[in-house]
């Protein structure tokens, strides 16, 4: 499969989720509150309403109706609205691994590298963070001053990608 | 070289060579289209303008350099070995004039014994006027093609790859190789420099054949292996990391698909080499000349492309390699009039020949050829000492194998000495490599130690570098290999001494009395071959490499036209002129507006950062030289901070939103520095505190309101009372929810107003509509800059540079008495408190403008005691003012100096003055 | 470019890094001023093995400390730094 579309997805909330300290009680009662584990590093976790994505050892990125978030926090740990700086963008089609490989220094292509996976990495020089939906859809949560230009870079990369690679 | 030499039956693609059109096969390089076209000369040499042909068939050609392509896709230099013909490629020979028959910079072959070894560095070391002499000639013939002068209208990509195994060179070992490791279930690449794949066995099909060739590839492709053909692997890093550039179109060729190279960068699990050999040349006088190739190549052009690159034939050997050339250009239609063979004695290959009725003659070496511009027409060799000639068209030499271990050697890894085959051959590496094949194996020899002329005896033929230049160098002191590279600049041409290294170290050892391994050997570095700027440069060659950082306001900004100015990575408006406006009309009617009405700007570019939890105060004490943890809820304060060496590295405000909720701003271009910063303490220093300190900087947009009628134009768009200086509100602008500060950087009334970025837009029209009707109007950095240098305000990057302490800024008293701050401690050191350091001044002028970036001195021809890091104009009386820093400063207010910039012509006599212009008493951003 | 293992992440291109500074390059905030000009002035700066702070800025920006041969560049250790954390 050779195919890729690069989409811009609609301004949604996100926030910054921060643990500083007990995290095995926060993690007991973000369970509680929500009926799935918050994911270790390197994965996500939850649903469509509320999707939790973690990039970093205290920090997980969440998407969607944080209200109830705050009381599983408590006194450890605190929200921070990040959303208006990041746009998402939806990578969907088979090739959507392959795009990431141009500019790119991860293994996009790894098979393990799956649904549900994340990664901050770099590409073209941006920092990117890439949250796995499923075979097809990759998204990528791109600084929003870089967005234009990165989003340029992929869609001038497209036609190249597979010129000149036996498959 | 005399008329075609292949039946011109089946040539379809036309090219052009210097203008004149000929006609290629497919698959032809140009090197092999340009032989059987009967052209032998192709380009001049370097140094000398000696006639060169084309002496080998593939990347290590020293001397078939050409321009291949037009315009913007002119690639000079290139091997006409290394490129394909397509149809209309265009090939200019270089380093000619008036042109390549008749060259006038040839007369530098008469001048030769002045240009010998260190030509260049004696001629720097004498006398200025010896080189204003040779300088004009020097500079109208020395080099090789000309660098194209329109963009190359293409695009490079740039793209990364992981595999368990990476193979480089798909000959008879590669491929081998690749296919065990392929079907044992590794993840493979193979990558060939070649269009095709085989290698070797392309022109020796006789064990393995095209078929086999196909027949491996569909294996390696059906297990999963990915090849890639007009790649080369050009760089071995750290951690079997190998860059490989892949050519998308041939030089000069218009891609397909818009891209014209790849630059891959795969991370190996494993990397195993079969990069095969390089065939030596032999020296003998006049072994540059075109008609003189070397013996593999001469094979490649007969079995690969059909070409008879010489009617009427020597051969010189010392190896049985060469015999198979002999068979080659025989069966081609050659005449064989005489195969030297070093050697004392008749290997089983030469009895063969001679058996097949083959002139074989042992103990026989080359002495010299000679020849006309375009051909080669006798040899002469020595046999047992006595000299011999011959008529001939060609002379194909073999002088032994050098082992391609360029890839081995830049990984790290060191070399044996392989005796039997004269050569170096890899041995340990401490990256995951190894060498397999021909670069492991290399064909036996035999010693030859060059008898001929050596002014004539060339060893690198692209820097036309001779054996007696060698000689001179030893003869002039220089021992060491490097130094006789650098000295002689044998071996640092574009061909990276493919071919001369291995003579010149032979060379070098005779001399000293020692073995060649004893002797010594430059180390190889990348690239293996030589990589476009392009493809190093990537997507970015297209827009100078680094991105632009947008405002989330873009669109805004850009529908009026502003005149933009980078700031770090960003682009922002630097004044909205109207009409004929100049940039500095423009930007003095804007800062008037603040100063007189009210004026707004754009800041969504400052640092941000949110710092929550109980110890947030605790930690903003920590990275901030004042003291935070006192600010009541709603109130902020200026705030700077320290490096640990107690200098001021950055500064901005602080704002306590909430119970355990701060809001620090600081400077734009400090911004990434400042998030590192933030994360070392937090991360490193006080992993035990409980604060979360996140980056905001491009969640909010920034909005600045100035000026007298600020409050009024707040007020309205709050529908509330605008809070009082240095206060913070939460409130609602347009229906969407904002912070509002009442901070002052322009000395008037002022608020930032930050609201979350993607909902930015109808903010900024809902105070832009508010300021219009107050009268007021937009402004950029550049009046942002008139008004904070009238008020005297830091900028981080101006005044704060990097040298100054907070004494030196008259910061001090802000300091945080209980110290604990980073820096605290740096501060403390002597060295900062003593006299005569620069501290922060104002300068008034007393005549001229005061040129920005002027030295400060008492009198021409003093020494700099300062200088003017900021100047501007008065905006209301007009006159021109500066910031500085002034040797003692504090204890010079009065004092007359002259600001001079030479650089600019410029000078001005100053008044020493305290910082602040205007509004001293500080009244005026006070309700 | 060299492949770094992150504590974190693992294994990740060297681009995605940023090297800080060495480990006796650390000013503790509450050193005292003779302990602080050292560190900062008379560090060493051995040909060799070293102790070194590097960030995941590029990917989980996290602090990590490097055992790595400043010649060779092999790196024989990564061990992360920073506040407890869930595994």
């Amino acid at each position: 499969m050779t195919d890729v579309t690069i989409a811009p997805l609609p301004a949604a909330p996100l926030h910054v989720f921060e643990i500083w300290s007990n995290p095995a009680a926060v993690a007991d009662r973000f369970k509680a509150a929500t009926g799935f584990a918050l994911p270790p590093t390197g994965r996500s976790g939850g649903n469509d309403a509320l999707r939790v994505i973690r990039f970093e050892p205290t920090v997980w990125l969440v998407e969607g109706d944080v209200s109830a978030l705050g009381d599983v926090l408590g006194t450890d740990g605190a929200l921070t609205a990040i959303g208006g700086g990041i746009v998402r963008v939806r990578l969907s089609g088979a090739g959507w691994r392959t795009l990431l490989m141009e500019g790119g220094v991860l293994n996009a292509e790894d098979p393990t590298f799956s649904a549900g996976c994340s990664a901050s990495t770099i590409i073209d020089h941006v920092n990117v963070r890439l949250h796995v939906v499923s075979d097809d859809v990759c998204d990528a949560y791109v600084p929003l001053s870089f967005s234009a230009d990165l989003l340029h870079f992929w869609q001038e990369a497209t036609p190249a990608l597979f010129d000149g690679v036996a498959h | 070289m005399s008329g075609p030499m292949r039946d011109p039956k089946g040539a379809t693609i036309s090219f052009t060579f210097d203008g004149k059109t000929y006609q290629a096969r497919a698959g032809d390089t140009l090197a092999a289209a340009l032989l059987a076209n009967g052209i032998g000369l192709v380009g001049r040499s370097f140094k000398y303008h000696r006639p060169r042909g084309i002496m080998t068939a593939g990347i290590e050609e020293p001397n078939a350099l050409v321009t291949v392509g037009d315009g913007g896709r002119a690639e000079p230099n290139t091997r006409a070995t290394d490129v394909f013909v397509y149809d209309g490629l265009i090939a200019r020979s270089q380093n000619r004039w008036p042109n390549l028959s008749f060259d006038v910079g040839a007369v530098f072959s008469l001048a030769a014994p002045m240009l010998g070894a260190g030509f260049y560095y004696k001629t720097f070391f004498g006398s200025a006027k010896r080189w204003m002499f040779y300088e004009y000639f020097i500079r109208k013939a020395a080099g090789l093609g000309n660098a194209p002068t329109k963009a190359d209208p293409d695009k490079f990509s740039q793209r990364a790859a992981f595999c368990d195994v990476l193979v480089v060179g798909a000959g008879p070992a590669g491929l081998q190789a690749a296919l065990e490791q392929a079907e044992a279930g590794k993840r493979v690449i193979l990558v060939e420099q070649d269009a095709i794949l085989g290698a070797s066995l392309i022109r020796d099909p006789q064990k393995l054949d095209a078929a086999w060739v196909a027949a491996t590839a569909t294996r390696i492709r059906a297990a999963g292996g990915r090849i890639l053909t007009r790649t080369t692997a050009s760089g071995y890093w750290e951690h079997d990391l190998v860059t490989l550039t892949q050519r998308l179109a041939e030089p000069g060729e218009a891609p397909s698909s818009g891209v014209t190279q790849r630059l891959w960068h795969v991370r190996a699990g494993q990397v195993i080499l079969a990069t095969g050999s390089i065939e030596r040349p032999m020296a003998f006088a006049h072994n540059d000349r075109p008609g003189v190739m070397l013996s593999q190549a001469a094979r490649t052009y007969v079995r690969r492309f059909g070409v008879l690159p010489g009617k009427r034939v020597v051969i010189a050997t010392n190896n049985d390699d060469a015999y198979m050339t002999a068979q080659a250009l025989k069966e081609a239609g050659a005449e064989i009039v005489a195969i030297l063979d070093a050697r004392p004695e008749f290997s089983d290959a030469a009895s063969g020949a001679v058996s097949a009725g083959l002139p074989v003659w042992a103990n026989a070496v080359p002495s010299s050829v000679t020849g006309a511009r375009h051909c080669l027409s006798g040899v002469t060799a020595l046999i047992d000492g006595q000299s011999k000639s011959w008529k001939a068209d060609l002379i194909a030499v073999s002088g032994g194998f050098t082992p391609v271990v360029h890839l081995h050697m830049q990984a790290g890894g060191t070399l044996d000495w392989n005796e039997a085959a004269q050569a170096f051959v890899p041995a340990a590496s401490r990256q995951n490599v190894s060498t397999i094949g021909g670069a492991a194996n290399p064909d036996p020899v035999f010693p030859v130690t060059p008898v001929s002329n050596p002014k004539k005896s060339f060893i690198d033929f692209q820097n036309d570098v001779s054996l007696a230049d060698v000689d001179l160098a030893w003869a002039e002191g220089y021992r060491s290999v490097e130094h006789l590279k650098r000295y002689t600049t044998l071996g640092m041409a574009t061909d990276q001494g493919k071919l001369s290294n291995m003579a010149a170290l032979g060379r070098l050892a005779e001399k000293q009395g020692v073995s060649i391994p004893e002797a010594g050997l430059t180390t190889f570095r990348p690239p293996y071959t030589p990589v476009s700027m392009g493809a190093i440069a990537g997507a970015g060659a297209k827009n100078a490499g680094a991105h632009v950082r947008r405002l989330a306001l873009y669109d805004v900004h850009a529908a009026k036209n502003p005149i933009g100015q980078p700031l770090g990575y960003w682009f922002r408006p630097r004044a909205y002129p109207q009409g004929q406006e100049t940039l500095a009309q423009a930007a003095l009617r804007e800062a008037k507006a603040v100063r007189t009405g009210v004026g707004m700007t754009d800041v969504s570019t400052l640092a941000k950062f949110e710092v929550s939890g109980p110890d947030a105060a605790a930690f903003l004490d920590i990275i901030c030289a004042t003291t935070v943890s006192k600010l009541a809820v709603g109130r902020g304060r200026y705030t700077f901070m320290l490096r640990e060496d107690g200098i001021v590295f950055d500064d901005g405000t602080v704002w306590r939103l909430d119970e355990n909720r701060y809001l620090l701003t600081s400077s734009t271009g400090g911004a990434d520095r400042m998030a590192t910063h933030i994360s070392y303490v937090r991360q490193y220093l006080c992993p035990q505190l409980k604060v979360s300190a996140v980056n905001v900087q491009e969640h909010y947009a920034g909005i600045a309101i100035a000026g007298p009628k600020a409050k009024p134009v707040m007020d309205a768009l709050m529908k509330a009372d605008a809070p009082r200086h240095m206060s913070t509100v939460p409130s609602d602008i347009a229906g969407v929810p904002v912070i509002v500060l009442a901070a002052s950087y322009s000395g008037e009334r002022a608020f930032e107003v930050y609201v979350e970025a993607s909902k930015a837009a109808s903010v900024w029209a809902a105070c832009e509509a508010e300021v219009t009707a107050q009268g007021g109007c937009l402004y950029g950095l550049e009046a942002m800059e008139f008004l904070r240098i009238e008020k005297g305000h830091l900028v981080v990057g101006g005044e704060v540079d990097g040298r100054m302490t907070p004494m030196d800024l008259a910061l001090d008293k802000m300091l945080n008495k209980a110290g604990g701050y980073v820096g605290a401690t740096g501060l403390s050191r002597p060295a900062l408190s003593e006299p005569g350091r620069r501290q922060l001044v104002g300068l008034e002028a007393i005549s001229g403008d005061i040129p920005e970036g002027a030295m400060l001195i008492t009198q021409k021809g003093a020494s700099p005691e300062g200088h003017v890091s900021a100047a501007a104009f008065r905006i209301l009386e007009g006159g021109s003012v500066a910031l500085g820093q002034l040797k003692d400063g504090f204890s010079r207010h009065g004092e007359e100096l002259i600001a001079s910039s030479p650089t600019r012509g410029q000078e001005a006599r100053v008044r020493v003055v305290h910082p602040h212009f205007y509004d001293t008493a500080g009244e005026r951003y006070r309700d | 470019m060299m492949q770094i293992t992150c504590p974190h992440c693992g294994p990740r291109a060297q681009s995605e890094f940023i090297y800080e500074r060495t480990v006796d390059s650390v000013v503790p905030l509450d050193a005292a001023p003779e302990q602080a000009m050292a560190t900062l002035f008379a560090r060493t700066n051995p040909r060799g093995v070293d102790e070194e702070i590097w960030r995941h800025t590029y990917g989980c920006r996290a602090w990590l400390i490097m055992t790595r041969h400043r010649v060779t560049n092999e790196i024989s250790a990564a061990r992360a730094v920073g506040p407890e954390a869930l595994p």
